[in-house]
């Protein structure tokens, strides 16, 4: 057995070279993809670390902004809650003060109508009271009573200003003595001779009855009318009655 | 009958003599050298199934030298790597009709060997300094100097007589048988000599790392980090 030096010199380069060239291009360059690989997952799981992470962060920032609307909402609800309430007061004072301004509206007008009927009942006494009154003095007829009432007439035309008293007594004029009852001749002669005796000539006059007047006599013209009656006085008396009632 | 126990040159280079196993192992480097070209032009991110298959021989180197060593694989992948290949495919090379394994060959086996002896101390030297290498030598206790130094030589030789002897004897009975009874009668032993190549492709590497990190691992101090580690 013997060593050949040549053949041991070159398979000591050549293995070194294959040492060399294998190194190059076979484990560098696999071994480098290798950690690639390993850094590309690494980066890969860090960057889905970095993502979970911001995902978790994420849901914080909503967890929190959720419990921020629920304070929120609390605040709101309060504050609504309140206005409610003070709404409510508003309307319930409101609703208070109209009932008691409805109640007052109601007792005047209650009292209004109190009034007007207390009024209505009183004109409507004062009208049966005028009634009554007239219904039994209808029932006086005397002849005294007539020239009672033909001396008031005289008075009153004598009372009258010169003006009407000429007016009456005026051509053309033309008036009419009422009576509640008609009136014999006698009775329209005196009549006649009494307002001539007034008015200084006889006037043309004519006789009417009117058993409304109750009892007197009236002289009524076309522009002049001489109220001389028991109606005319509860007329008046009424009208008297219902004035002191305003007042 | 041609006999591994001596290398006769197939042709010379002037005073050069050129053997056999040279250029087998030209063809063999030549061969991984451009099967490497051709299978790392395009690899990628997202491995195709050969690149992964690759990956894989180079995962399982990195795997055994962290196991063997417990250091970092980076600074042995290449040495420890280009061991186990080349000498797999050159054990394998006895497949080929007519071509002889370079490993069967003395020359080759004591390269290796001596490329290993060397190693062991070029990377104890880069980890622990000169001193910090010399010093391993003292290790346990400076009687064992000379022991420890016999040792740096006998397990070198040991791992060249190793592969010589079981390469060596692998042909030598495939050719025997090959020359005794007939053309398909050896093939259980090729087929058994495939095993055994492998077998001693993985023994060598191993080992070589075994020396390796023994000598590197022996300059530090007790219980400290391996530099390749950190």
């Amino acid at each position: 057995m013997t060593l050949d030096w040549w053949t041991f010199g070159f398979q000591t380069v050549n293995v070194l070279i294959l040492v060399w060239l294998l190194s190059r291009f076979f484990f560098k360059p696999l071994a480098a993809m290798i950690a690639a690989r390993r850094q590309a997952a690494a980066a890969m799981l860090a960057e889905a670390d970095a993502a979970r992470r911001k995902a978790v962060d994420a849901a914080a920032a909503i967890e929190t902004t959720r419990a921020g609307f629920a304070g929120e909402r609390a605040g709101i609800l309060d504050e609504a809650r309140t206005e409610a309430e003070a709404l409510r007061q508003e309307i319930l004072a409101k609703a208070k003060a109209e009932a008691a301004k409805t109640e007052s509206d109601a007792e005047a007008a209650i009292a209004g109508r109190v009034d007007a009927q207390r009024r209505a009942f009183e004109e409507e006494a004062a009208r049966l009271a005028v009634d009554i009154a007239a219904k039994l003095l209808g029932r006086i007829r005397a002849p005294a009573l007539s020239g009672a009432f033909l001396d008031a007439l005289v008075e009153a035309v004598a009372g009258l200003p010169e003006s009407e008293r000429r007016a009456i007594a005026a051509n053309g004029a033309h008036f009419t003595a009422v009576s509640p009852a008609p009136l014999d001749a006698e009775e329209r002669t005196r009549c006649r001779d009494r307002l001539a005796q007034v008015l200084g000539r006889a006037p043309a006059l004519d006789f009417a009855t009117d058993p409304g007047l109750i009892a007197g006599l009236e002289l009524k013209g076309e522009h002049l009318t001489v109220a001389n009656s028991w109606r005319a006085d509860l007329d008046a008396v009424r009208a008297e009655l219902a004035r002191s009632k305003d007042r | 009958m041609k006999t591994p126990l001596s290398t006769e040159p197939l042709f010379t280079l002037g005073p050069v003599a050129i053997s056999e196993p040279v250029v087998v192992t030209w063809a063999l480097m030549a061969l991984l050298t451009l099967g490497c070209l051709l299978l790392t032009r395009r690899l990628s991110l997202q491995p195709s199934g050969l690149q992964a298959a690759l990956e894989t021989v180079v995962e399982a180197i990195d795997g055994q030298i962290r196991d063997v060593m417990g250091a970092e694989p980076g600074p042995y992948r290449s040495f420890v790597g280009t061991l186990f290949v080349f000498i797999l495919l050159a054990n394998w090379s006895s497949l080929v009709p007519g071509v002889e394994p370079p490993t069967a060959h003395l020359e080759t086996d004591a390269a290796l060997a001596v490329l290993v002896f060397f190693a062991v101390i070029v990377f104890g030297i880069r980890a622990n300094g000169v001193v910090g290498y010399l010093k391993s030598f003292a290790a346990p206790a400076i009687f064992m100097f000379p022991l420890n130094l016999v040792e740096t030589v006998t397990r070198s030789l040991s791992l060249l007589v190793r592969l010589f002897g079981n390469v060596m004897s692998g042909v030598f009975v495939v050719g025997i048988v090959l020359s005794l009874a007939g053309l398909f009668v050896p093939i259980p032993l090729m087929a058994l000599d495939l095993l055994t190549g492998a077998v001693q492709a993985y023994i060598f590497a191993v080992l070589a790392a075994v020396f390796i990190a023994g000598t590197v691992a022996e300059g530090r101090p007790h219980g400290a980090p391996s530099p390749e580690a950190s």
